[in-house]
């Protein structure tokens, strides 16, 4: 579980929110500092200076999961963290490919359901104990242990049935169904490899002591607080993606949770930490214009931000209203205010980070008179006294349930109000979260405002299949889309090996869902963080947009 | 506070009434740690929504079924209310406070780590607090107008300003501003400055307030003037004889001044992004971390106990009078 900001953080419009709000102040703070620069400019260093090695680098983080194993969380924060500590079986290279990093090689059978792993050799965890095949199926054991309580890990290895270990480095891995997603999520920073040793030995601590093979070792863990890492002596198997071998040039990372966006900005501005892994939009203006920083805004891969409609209920089972509901959003405007001018608008189901996103899609244009002339023919022809669209003496309303927060989401009330001209009367119902997960689990809403990055494109499998509805098991698919034809799509997609089958598999899913309209797509789901120029070598991964700083130094 | 010796009674053999009344607090004592958790539990308890899916669930999450079964099972979620509240306190009567749901170490290790930090500022704050509020008091105490209300002016913004809002201004100008102090986190002692000046501001409004309304009314008493008519400087007859007499109600008020300080670190905490026990409450009251926020109300009360207490005997140092009273 994660802290109350999930960088994930467009799904709890409550603290965003909370940002805007400090907005306001902002601006004033900056104006009283006006005169007072930088003290953190230091002058960029050039691309092909030579790494200087030593010194701790001082990282500030919005939130910490209160768990630093990734099997059991789900928090976006181990997105960052879990590079730290962790390898992984393998990686997506700067391309988005699939690439080596502990397994040298693999091979999979004609149907798609046997996995055959050559691990790397020579790898060990930071406890000593080697990297081999019984680690590895240690590890998989692990992530589905229900002790392990994984909320998210467990779920994205569930076809794995068994495995067998041929030789020391040789792994056999048997699925119950060809499922291509099974090696993208295992190069996410959530399954990455723990000792076997400690897995065996201390299952119970392995949240607050997790140990990895990694570049970095975990030195103290302050949950809530502060998290050090110090340098992993001996290390020598990044992937190839990073471009270096050998030991992390810093000493160490030392990341810092410091909860409040606008101390976030000043204190990375103040030069306290060299780098923020989550800068807030209203900051980014102000970070971008400063040449002592560098910022970044990449869209993470997977769904982006949705508000996804029920289709299982009044009104939008009917698709009129659906298609009527995304026609009266002008959704450029209100993502342009709410991001400050960082977000990037979608129209698609899919982000355009995603493998196999299809830019001939085309989502539902602004169009208020199409709106208007949908919801009259749909038989929302008169008006009540607020001049709210009713029919059968019923008013259209739209029911979105979100986490509670002092001031209702800024992105619903923007809603609220587009739609509004359109006579559909939105209603916010602020809940605590516990009573938000259930009644999502219940699909007792009308529509729900969410993202989920993953880095495979199997996110529409998760998101729309019918499979995925919540009944006996938790799902993701709160839309309650149940499509023959896009199920059919969709499990042949996640069923062909990477290729032009998967993508013509994924193109067919992502018109059909344009045809379905299970929400309205608003904006990619971003990763804004920054750096001082001191800061040099802060790489990216392409599973996820965030800093990987394996091989990052500080310049003198 | 030293009392000045008493001719009534040598120290160290205190009448038997303290004794007593030492025993009777301590029973009341564990009355009120039990009612905090019993309290606590309950009003946790009573927040809508399913615990083990707060736990597994959320929008970032897909939980398998046996991962949440598997939850209900560990944490006793499927029990009856009465069978959860009979166990935990079976727990608590063995000193244990249960296991964090969000950490998953035992709680008594989840707060142990976090209370030095906590009682670092609160300590720092206090220390603050207090000889600023005597020296403020006993300066302003009986001026002219015009005097008091400046103080009483400045007395009114720091009580009735949120700590929130005097810790960001305090950030704004020693921090942003001028680089005098880190702008957060518990790196070395410059850090506890910032954050214990805010809470000691907030808590020195009401204290002073109280002291120089009781000095007030002391100094117009009779033995002050018969005090000055036997030559005592002014300063003598404020700090020797009117500030022993006023000083009792704002001892009082120290459960209050506990209260604030523990209150007030949830948001200075966060504010200065400072580990501590407040900002583990703060999280595990997100989380609807039970065990957690259960500890957290069960330190607090304890402390208040302790502090009572330690205020009752004061009591009896500076006034005899209230042990037979």
């Amino acid at each position: 579980m994660s802290l109350p900001f999930h960088a994930h953080f467009t799904a709890r419009p409550g603290t965003a929110r909370r940002i805007a709000a400090r907005g306001a102040g902002l601006t004033v703070v900056a104006g009283l500092l006006a005169s007072c620069a930088s003290p953190a400019g230091t002058q960029a260093v050039s691309a092909d200076a030579t790494p200087v090695d030593g010194g701790v680098l001082n990282v500030s983080i919005s939130a910490e999961p209160g768990c630093l194993d990734g099997h059991g969380i789900s928090a976006t924060q181990q997105q960052f963290l879990g590079r730290l500590i962790y390898d992984n079986v393998v990686t997506l290279d700067d391309n988005g490919e699939m690439a080596p990093y502990l397994a040298e090689s693999w091979d999979i059978s004609e149907d798609g359901k046997t996995y055959t792993f050559h691990l790397k050799e020579g790898v060990t965890f930071s406890d000593g104990s080697p990297w081999n095949a019984t680690v590895f199926q240690q590890n998989l054991e692990h992530m589905r242990d229900p002790a392990t309580k994984s909320p998210l890990a467990a779920a994205y290895i569930a076809p794995y049935v068994d495995g067998t270990v041929i030789d020391d480095h040789t792994f056999e891995v048997h699925l119950e169904y060809a499922y291509t997603p099974f090696l993208y999520t295992l190069a996410q920073s959530w399954l990455g490899m723990t000792s076997g040793k400690a897995i065996t030995e201390s299952p119970g601590t392995l949240c607050q002591n997790p140990v990895g093979s990694g570049p970095y070792v975990l030195e103290e863990y302050q949950p809530g607080q502060s998290i050090s890492y110090a340098k992993r002596e001996g290390y020598g198997w990044a992937p190839e993606w990073l471009g270096e071998t050998g030991e992390a040039h810093l000493d160490g990372v030392e990341v810092t949770v410091v909860a409040e966006p606008v101390i976030r900005h000043q204190s990375l501005v103040s030069g306290q930490y060299g780098l923020t892994e989550n800068l807030a939009p209203q900051n980014a203006a102000a970070v971008q214009a400063d040449p002592a920083f560098t910022y970044e805004n990449l869209p993470r891969t997977g769904s982006p931000y949705v508000l996804g409609f029920n289709l299982n209920r009044e009104p939008f089972s009917d698709p009129a209203v659906r298609e009527a509901f995304a026609a009266a959003v002008d959704t450029e405007a209100v993502t342009e205010s709410l991001g400050f001018g960082t977000y990037t608008p979608v129209d698609s189901y899919l982000s355009k980070e995603s493998k196999y996103y299809d830019p001939s899609v085309e989502g539902i244009p602004h169009d208020p008179e199409r709106a208007h002339q949908l919801l009259d023919d749909a038989g929302w022809d008169s008006r009540d006294a607020e001049g709210f669209r009713i029919k059968d003496g019923e008013r259209l309303t739209v029911e979105v349930p979100t986490v509670e927060a002092s001031a209702p989401s800024p992105l619903l009330v923007q809603l609220q109000g587009e739609v509004r001209q359109a006579g559909i009367e939105l209603e916010i119902i602020q809940l605590p979260q516990a009573q938000l997960t259930e009644l999502r689990y219940a699909g007792d809403y009308d529509a729900l405002a969410g993202v989920w990055h993953t880095n495979t494109t199997d996110v529409l499998f998760i998101r729309y299949h019918s499979s995925e509805i919540t009944g006996e098991r938790i799902g993701q698919n709160s839309s309650y889309v149940n499509d023959p034809e896009l199920d059919e799509i969709l499990l042949r997609a996640r069923g062909a090996a990477d290729g032009p089958e998967a993508e013509e598999a994924y193109s067919q899913a992502q018109h059909r869902l344009t045809d379905l309209v299970p929400g309205l797509p608003l904006y990619e789901n971003p990763s804004q963080f920054a750096y001082s120029n001191s800061v040099q070598a802060v790489a990216t991964d392409t599973s996820h947009p965030v800093p990987v700083l394996t091989y990052a130094w500080l310049a003198q | 506070m030293r009392a000045a010796p008493d001719p009534g009674r040598t120290a160290g053999s205190w009448p038997a009434g303290v004794a007593r009344r030492i025993v009777l607090r301590l029973v009341v004592g564990v009355g009120v740690l039990w009612g905090a958790a019993t309290l606590t539990f309950l009003a946790v308890y009573l927040i809508p929504g399913d615990t083990a899916l707060l736990i597994l669930g959320g929008p970032d999450a897909r939980p398998t079924q046996e991962a949440i079964d598997r939850v209900r099972q560990d944490y006793l979620l499927d029990e009856p209310l009465a069978i959860q509240y009979l166990h935990y306190l079976g727990g608590l009567l063995q000193g244990d406070l249960g296991q964090s749901y969000r950490l998953r170490i035992p709680v008594a290790e989840a707060i142990g780590q976090q209370i030095g930090s906590t009682a670092q500022l609160a300590g720092a704050a206090a220390l603050l607090a207090l000889p600023l509020t005597f020296a403020v008091a006993l300066t302003s105490a009986q001026r002219r107008p015009w005097i008091r209300s400046l103080v009483s002016g400045v007395e009114v913004v720091c009580a009735a300003t949120p700590t929130f809002v005097i810790g960001f201004v305090l950030l704004m100008m020693f921090s942003f501003s001028l680089h005098w102090f880190p702008i957060g986190g518990n790196q070395g002692p410059a850090s506890v400055v910032l954050p214990a000046l805010t809470l000691a501001l907030a808590v020195f409004g009401p204290l002073s307030q109280v002291l120089r309304n009781e000095l007030d009314d002391v100094l117009e008493q009779a033995f002050v003037l018969t005090a000055r008519a036997r030559g005592m400087r002014n300063a003598q007859v404020r700090v020797r004889h009117a500030l022993r007499h006023a000083v009792l109600p704002v001892l009082t008020m120290s459960g209050f001044l506990i209260a604030a300080l523990l209150g007030g670190s949830v948001i200075v905490e966060t504010l200065f992004s400072r580990q501590g026990v407040g900002s583990l409450a703060l999280a595990s009251v997100y989380e609807k971390d039970l065990p957690v926020i259960i500890g957290v109300v069960l330190l607090s009360a304890a402390v208040y106990v302790v502090v009572n207490l330690g205020v009752d005997l004061l009591y009896t140092l500076i006034d005899p009078r209230v042990v037979t009273a």
